[in-house]
C-alpha cells in the first residue's frame, strides 16, 4: 500500500512541477510583477540585512550569498521559484518555502521516517529540509556528509570519527560504512527501536552482513575470520536472535559497539582482549562476578595477556551451548593449550581417555576445577582444595572417602621426585615387559631356522618316522 | 600320506573347555581394553565406537573379566579335586606344571640345538615354554585381575586402601595387559602355531588329540613313559571327526586373526 501511494504521489508531483514551471520559471514573462533575482539581490546582497527578533535578543540574517546560490543545484532557479509570494520590495515576512512542491517524494519519505516525526520536528534544531540541505546553497544528498548528521547527533558522529569505519574512509576507502550505510537513507530513516529499521536489534546482523559476509572484504582488510556472519548466525546468540527473536540476545553492536567500532587490536576497543570480560559481562553479569574472583580473572586484571578471557574458551562468533559434548570436549583441549602437563597426565587416566574417545559424560577439567570460578587448590574456596576435594569427588562417586580422594587424577609416573611409587612401578612393569618379550623373541628367532629345517626334512622323509637330528 | 594313524588324547574335555574360555575371554578383554589404552589413536577411537563407546565397552570388558575369574576358579577347583582324589605328581614330577631342574637343562639344550651345537632335547608332557606360558597366564590373571577389581570398585577398596593405590593399579593393569597381549599374540602364537613345524596352526587344543607320530616327536619321553606304564591304550582315541577339525580351523584361525590384527595395531602405534 505505501508503495502505491508513493507512486500516485510521484505522478501528481510531476504534474505540480509542470504547473510550477509554467507559473514561475524565469524568462517566461508570464507574471509581470514577479521580481527577478537581480531585483531581490538589490536588498538581499547586503551582508548586514537582518530581520527583527525571531527569538528574544536575537536577529536573523537575511543575506543571500548569490555566488553560492548560483553554484548550487538550484543555481538556475529564480528566487520566486521557491519564494512564490515574493514581490520586490516586500515588507511582510514571506511564507515558508515549501520544498515538497517539487520534492514530493522526499516529503513523503520524511513523513514515514523518524526525522519527519512531530517530535523530531519540534526539536531545535529540527531536521528540516534546509537544516540538512541548506537554504540558498542547496546541496544534494550525495554532497552531504557526517557533519550534517553531527548538527544533531554530535556524540554519535564523534564516536564514529574515531571508529575503524571512519578511519578507513579517511584513508580513501569509499566503501567503508558511513551513517547511511547502516541507518539507511535520511528521509525515511527509522529509529533503531522501530522493527523495520536496519539498525533494529533483530535486523542489525543482516545490516552488518551487507559488508561483513563478504569473504573478499575480509581478505582485503586482513580480517582473520572471513565468515563471521555465518558463524554468528549459527551461534547461540545468532539463533536466539533469529529463531527466538530475543531482544536480549547479543547482536554485533552489543559486543563491538555501534558508532565507535574499533579493531580488537586496540586497547580502546570493546573486543580488545583485556576488555572482553567487561563486554561479555554487560549481559553475563553473574558470570563476570565469578570470573573476576577466579585465578584467570585476577590474572587478566593484573595484565597477564596469557590468561584466558571469555572468548578463549567460548570463541567469539561461534559461541555454542555449553551442554553439548563437542564443545565440552573442545574446552578440555583449550585448557591444555596452557596447562599442557595437566592435560597429558589427565589423558593417562580413565577420565581423560573416555573424553579422548569423544564422550563427555565423565569428569572433565571444569567438573573438578570449576569453569568461571577456578581457584588455586591452596585457596580454601577452591573445589579442589583439601577441604572440599571429597565433596567434589562425590559429585560422581557418592561413596567417595578421604582415602579415595588420595587418588591423584594428574599423577605423572615419569616424575620420579613427586611420584616415586608410580615411577618405580612403571619402571618394573616396563622392565618385565622388555625382559620377557626380548628373551622369548630371541628364543623364537633362533628357533625359526631350526624349525624350518625340521619341517623340510620331515616333508622329504614322508611324515612317518620323521628324522630328528 | 600314510595309512590311518593312531590317535591319543593330550587334553581332556575339561582342559579344552577351559582353554576355550581363556581364548574367548582373553580376546574379549583385549578387544574391549585396548581401545581405552589407545584412546588417542584413530583405530582406538574407531574400535571403541564400533563396540558402542567406552561405557558399553567397559561393560563388555567386565563381562569377559567375569569369564576370566570363572575359568581361574574352575581351574583351581580342578587342581583341588585332583589333590583330594589323591592324585600324585601334581606339584612335582613329569606331569606337573611346576618348573623342575630338568626344564632349565632342556632350555639350555634347546638353545644349543638352535645354534646347531647339539641334538634336540627330548621333552616330556610339558616343555619348558609351555610351563612358562601357563604360569604367565596364572600370574597375569592374578595381577591384572586384582588391579582390575581395584579399578572396578574403587570406592569399596578405598575404605581399606589409600587412594594412590589406584594410580598404581592403572599402571599395573595397563602395562601387564600389554605384556600379556604382546606375549600371547607373538611368542605363544609362534611357539605353538606359527613356527614352521606347526604352521599354520596346531589344532590339538580344540581336538584334544594328536597322532602317534606327533606324540612321539613332540613328547617322546612322555610317550615312552606312558607305554612303559601300559597306559598308552587308555589314551587311545579315534581320529578327530570332520566337524571337529572344521571347528578347530574356524575357531583357531579366527583367534589367530584377531590376535595378529591387534598386535599389528599395537606395533604400528608404537613405531609411530
Amino acid at each position: 500500500m505505501p508503495r502505491k501511494t508513493a507512486r500516485i504521489a510521484t505522478r501528481s508531483s510531476s504534474g505540480l512541477l509542470l504547473l510550477g514551471a509554467l507559473l514561475f520559471l524565469p524568462g517566461t514573462g508570464w507574471t509581470a510583477d514577479a521580481p527577478t533575482a537581480q531585483e531581490c539581490l538589490a536588498c538581499h546582497a547586503d551582508r548586514d540585512l537582518k530581520r527583527g527578533a525571531p527569538a528574544p535578543g536575537r536577529s536573523e540574517s537575511l543575506f543571500v550569498d548569490d555566488a553560492l546560490r548560483k553554484a548550487s543545484v538550484h543555481g538556475r532557479l529564480e528566487c520566486v521559484a521557491c519564494h512564490k509570494t515574493a514581490t520586490a520590495p516586500h515588507d511582510e515576512r514571506l511564507l515558508p518555502v515549501r520544498c515538497a512542491e517539487c520534492h514530493a517524494k522526499a516529503r513523503i519519505a520524511l513523513t514515514q521516517g523518524v526525522h519527519g516525526s512531530p517530535r523530531a520536528q519540534a526539536r531545535a534544531p529540527a531536521p528540516t529540509c534546509a537544516a540538512c540541505h541548506g537554504s540558498h546553497a542547496v546541496r544534494p544528498a550525495a554532497a552531504l556528509g557526517i557533519e550534517t548528521c553531527a548538527t544533531c547527533h554530535r556524540r554519535q558522529v564523534e564516536l564514529y570519527t574515531e571508529s575503524i569505519h571512519a578511519r578507513s574512509r579517511r584513508r580513501g576507502d569509499s566503501q567503508a560504512a558511513t551513517c547511511r550505510s547502516c541507518h539507511g537513507e535520511a528521509h525515511a530513516l527509522l529509529a533503531k527501536s522501530d522493527a523495520r529499521a536496519p539498525t533494529y536489534h533483530l535486523s542489525l546482523p543482516r545490516t552488518c552482513a551487507q559488508c561483513h559476509a563478504d569473504p573478499e572484504l575480509a581478505k582485503r582488510y586482513n580480517i582473520p575470520v572471513g565468515n563471521v556472519y555465518q558463524l554468528y548466525m549459527d551461534s547461540i546468540h545468532g539463533r536466539a536472535l533469529t529463531r527466538s527473536g530475543l531482544l536480549v540476545a547479543a547482536n554485533c553492536s552489543d559486543c563491538h559497539g555501534a558508532h565507535e567500532i574499533k579493531p580488537r587490536t586496540e586497547a580502546a576497543s570493546r573486543v580488545f582482549r583485556a576488555n572482553v570480560p567487561k563486554t561479555c559481562g554487560t549481559c553475563h553479569a553473574g558470570i563476570l562476578a565469578a570470573y573476576a574472583e577466579s585465578v584467570h580473572g585476577t590474572q587478566v586484571a593484573r595484565g597477564n595477556v596469557g590468561a584466558p578471557v571469555c572468548t578463549d574458551c567460548h570463541s567469539a562468533h561461534q559461541i555454542r551451548r555449553v551442554e553439548a559434548a563437542p564443545w565440552q570436549l573442545e574446552a578440555i583441549r583449550e585448557c591444555g593449550t596452557c596447562h599442557e602437563e595437566s592435560l597429558k597426565t589427565y589423558r593417562d587416566t580413565f577420565h581423560g581417555k573416555v573424553t579422548a574417545l569423544g564422550y563427555a559424560r565423565i569428569a572433565k577439567c571444569s567438573d573438578c576445577h570449576g569453569a568461571h570460578t577456578i581457584l588455586a587448590p591452596s585457596d580454601p574456596r577452591s573445589s579442589v582444595s583439601p577441604g572440599r576435594l571429597v565433596a567434589t569427588c562425590r559429585q560422581c562417586h557418592p561413596q567417595a572417602t578421604a582415602a579415595f580422594a588420595e587418588f591423584h587424577p594428574h599423577a605423572d609416573y615419569r616424575n620420579k621426585a613427586r611420584f616415586p611409587k608410580l615411577y618405580y612401578t612403571y619402571l618394573f612393569m616396563t622392565g618385565l615387559l622388555v625382559a620377557v618379550l626380548s628373551s622369548f623373541g630371541l628364543h623364537a628367532l633362533l628357533w625359526l631356522p631350526r624349525s624350518l629345517i625340521a619341517r623340510l626334512r620331515r616333508g622329504r622323509a614322508g611324515g612317518e618316522g620323521g628324522s630328528e637330528p | 600320506m600314510s595309512p590311518p594313524e593312531r590317535y591319543f588324547f593330550r587334553f581332556n574335555l575339561y582342559h579344552r573347555i577351559l582353554h576355550g574360555m581363556v581364548i574367548v575371554s582373553f580376546l574379549g578383554l583385549a578387544v574391549t581394553g585396548l581401545p581405552l589404552k589407545y584412546a588417542q589413536t584413530g583405530w582406538g577411537q574407531w574400535l571403541s565406537h564400533l563396540l558402542g563407546g567406552p561405557f558399553t565397552t567397559g561393560y563388555l570388558h567386565r563381562f569377559f573379566a567375569i569369564v576370566t575369574f570363572l575359568y581361574f576358579g574352575l581351574h583351581l577347583g580342578y587342581v583341588a579335586r585332583l589333590i583330594l582324589a589323591g592324585q600324585r605328581g601334581i606339584f612335582w614330577g613329569p606331569d606337573s606344571m611346576v618348573p623342575q631342574p630338568r626344564d632349565f637343562v632342556q632350555l639350555a639344550q634347546h638353545v644349543r640345538y638352535f645354534l646347531g651345537l647339539g641334538p634336540r632335547p627330548r621333552f616330556d608332557r610339558w616343555a619348558y615354554w609351555e610351563k612358562f606360558v601357563y604360569w604367565a597366564v596364572f600370574w597375569g590373571v592374578a595381577v591384572i585381575g586384582a588391579s582390575g577389581l581395584l579399578l572396578w570398585f574403587p570406592t569399596f577398596f578405598a575404605r581399606s586402601l589409600p587412594g594412590w593405590i589406584f594410580n598404581v593399579a592403572i599402571i599395573i593393569h595397563s602395562d601387564e595387559a600389554l605384556l600379556a597381549v604382546g606375549f600371547i599374540f607373538t611368542i605363544h602364537f609362534f611357539n605353538v602355531h606359527l613356527r614352521p613345524e606347526k604352521f599354520p596352526m596346531d589344532p590339538v587344543i580344540f581336538t584334544g588329540r594328536l597322532d602317534e607320530e606327533e606324540f612321539r616327536r613332540e613328547h617322546p619321553v612322555e610317550y615312552e613313559r606312558v607305554r612303559a606304564e601300559g597306559r598308552l591304550e587308555a589314551l587311545r582315541t579315534d581320529p578327530p571327526p570332520l566337524w571337529l577339525r572344521n571347528f578347530s580351523r574356524v575357531a583357531g584361525f579366527s583367534a589367530l586373526a584377531v590376535g595378529i590384527a591387534l598386535i599389528w595395531l599395537i606395533v604400528a602405534t608404537a613405531l609411530g
